[in-house]
């Protein structure tokens, strides 16, 4: 239990430090990129001191180590800002009236983010799903046979599927699925069958990485001694394959999916703007075309921060499947 | 047929993936170097009697427009093969570039180690930590994204694999011997790096690449979607499809003819990719 303890701890702050980094990397970024995000909040009519005054109340007007520093302070009391351009009423797009009173009233970051995370989860999960179940046996059973017909379609598959970009799937499975056959809706997000064909774009993406790493880790695992030991031993095919064989291969799987993390987060946030789900994604790709800086850093925070946890989470299972692994 | 005598080109043309592939590769690259020319329309000629014409294989469809023509009368066909030029050209340069500036830093904090190591790997952890495109579109979404800013701003979010994976097998490699003895005759670090060790590692290196141009062209068509690459009238793959995505329920070819012949092109990529590591992978073992 010590050793645990003790790696969680390292890990953590290793975590920390990555997601330090990353803020830092966006937030100067942001800054030093040309843009004008008071400019889009005060519309396009606002005279020049309104632009002035709203810039100095944000404190953009401060050095830009001076207002890292403010924000993580922020950070730290657990106070993520408001967002520039969001009301807090919940519309969405900024660029009201200067002088429009109404506009002062902005959404907290933290909300903003917290009320979209169970969809985009929900997205996400049920991507991870599909996957598995399309890529993980379809694994075994290529790996099982090598050069046999489930191994050329796997291989087939797996080609065809990583070349194809997600984006335009996902406008193809609108076109057939709800356009044609009016079987499923596609666009925004009013109960769970609205989250079939995004997550099926977004699994299409992950399923063939799923199913090269457990085809080659099984054919590694089923040349192995024990493999032979277990069939003299008598033992069923089955329960060689499922308890012996497949629990071995999981390592290399279970590391490939933490380093596919950042690849699912981006198929996510494109997926949602293709079939305008209103996830994580939508928020995103809106908050950095508007200049949202309290928000695009809020946002970076989280997905650094899931990162991190999930490469963490996958150390310690990757020791659970396999004893011999230490921290 | 003698086709080479290096024995890794020799095994490379007989892998079917490889053949098949560079085939399909070097039509696509024909017709987008030659087809522009060739093809009776132009991309950017406009014809509003002849909007929305499908393409010749449905009823309504002329050889006149093979894949059909958009909103505004334009020839599908030529717009495909011109994003398709611009495509081939960003994939290419993003790659070489990334390949170039990645090897050359990781194989120097690789070597030297220290603070600069540290520092480098800190940057990349924090890198691949946020997805690329977060950062793409921050930086696109606000200027007026021309093909120059669009190879930078991709080579940017995506050295970081290249400085990293190089800097890995460059620590295994500054242990062996014949590191130690180019030291010991007096060679200099960067003359050890760039004669004695690039030469070895950047082989298998640049065979991964080959599977990166694939995933460049992707973004690009990914950025070109969201409005953040090329810019119209010029056509991209994803401003195509971003356009004919208005027109999904009455002209569904505008939305699915590019996207077709852009999956050829990374179906060709990624086969020829893969099929030069199997063969890698078959040399290693013998």
């Amino acid at each position: 239990m010590g050793y645990v303890i003790y790696f969680l701890a390292r890990r953590s702050a290793q975590g920390l430090i990555i997601v330090f980094f990353a803020v830092f990397f966006i937030f100067m970024v942001m800054r030093i990129v040309p843009g004008d995000p008071v400019r889009l909040m005060v519309g396009g009519a606002a005279p020049d001191q309104v632009l002035q005054k709203v810039a100095k109340e944000l404190g953009l007007k401060d050095p830009l180590l001076v207002q890292f520093g403010r924000y993580l302070k922020g950070i730290v009391q657990g106070d993520f800002g408001n967002s520039f351009i969001r009301p807090k009423s919940g519309g969405s797009v900024g660029g009201e009236a200067w002088d429009d009173k109404r506009a002062h009233a902005r959404a907290e970051v933290f909300d903003l983010i917290v009320e979209r995370i169970p969809l985009t989860l929900l997205l996400a999960g049920m991507a991870m799903g599909w996957a598995i179940l399309l890529g993980i046996p379809l694994g075994i059973m290529a790996a099982l046979r090598q050069g046999g017909w489930v191994d050329k379609f796997a291989n087939a598959f797996v080609s065809v599927s990583i070349s194809v970009p997600n984006f335009w799937l996902g406008i193809i499975l609108m076109l057939i699925v709800s356009i044609r056959l009016k079987i499923l809706p596609s666009v925004g997000y009013k109960g769970l069958s609205y989250v079939i064909l995004p997550s099926f774009a977004v699994s299409l993406e992950l399923a063939p990485i799923l199913l090269r790493t457990i085809r080659s880790s099984m054919i590694d695992v089923l040349q192995m001694n024990f493999v032979k030991v277990a069939k003299a031993r008598g033992l069923s095919s089955w329960s060689i394959i499922m308890k012996h064989c497949f629990r071995n291969s999981l390592i290399p799987l279970l590391n490939v999916l933490g380093v596919q993390i950042g690849i699912l987060l981006g198929g996510v946030i494109v997926v949602e703007f293709v079939f305008n789900y209103p996830g994580l994604g939508l928020l995103t790709i809106y908050a950095v075309l508007q200049r949202d800086f309290p928000l695009i850093q809020g946002i970076v925070i989280l997905f650094a921060g899931v990162f991190v946890f999930i490469n963490i989470i996958v150390d310690l299972l990757c020791s659970y499947v396999d004893r011999r692994l230490t921290f | 047929m003698q086709v080479s005598k290096n024995p890794f080109l020799k095994l490379a043309f007989r892998n079917v993936g490889v053949i098949a592939g560079l085939s399909i590769f070097f039509i696509l690259l024909a017709a987008s170097i030659f087809g522009p020319h060739l093809l009776p329309h132009d991309p950017y000629k406009m014809n509003i009697m002849n909007r929305l014409k499908p393409p010749v294989f449905m009823s309504g469809g002329t050889w006149e427009h093979p894949l059909g023509t958009d909103a505004l009368g334009r020839d599908l066909l030529a717009r495909v093969l011109s994003g398709l030029r611009v495509s081939l050209i960003i994939g290419f340069s993003t790659v070489l570039l990334i390949f170039l500036f990645g090897s050359a830093l990781g194989m120097t904090s690789g070597y030297y180690g220290g603070l600069f190591d540290t520092i480098q790997m800190r940057i990349t952890d924090a890198q691949l930590s946020l997805p690329m495109i977060v950062l793409a579109i921050a930086i696109l979404g606000v200027t007026r994204p021309n093909i120059y800013s669009i190879i930078l701003v991709l080579a940017i979010s995506s050295w970081p694999i290249y400085a990293r994976v190089t800097r890995g097998i460059v620590l295994g490699e500054r242990e062996k011997e014949y590191v130690r003895a180019a030291k010991i005759i007096g060679a200099s670090g960067p003359r050890i790096i760039a004669r004695y060790i690039a030469p070895g590692i950047l082989p298998s290196v640049a065979l991964v690449a080959i599977l990166d141009i694939a995933r460049m062209i992707i973004f690009e068509a990914i950025l070109g979607f969201l409005g953040l690459s090329i810019q119209p009238p010029q056509p991209s793959f994803g401003n195509i499809i971003a356009d004919g995505r208005k027109y999904l329920v009455n002209a569904w070819w505008i939305a699915t003819m590019p996207g077709v012949v852009l999956s050829l092109l990374l179906i060709s990529i990624n086969m020829v990719g893969s099929g030069v590591e199997k063969v890698r992978k078959t040399i290693i073992e013998t």
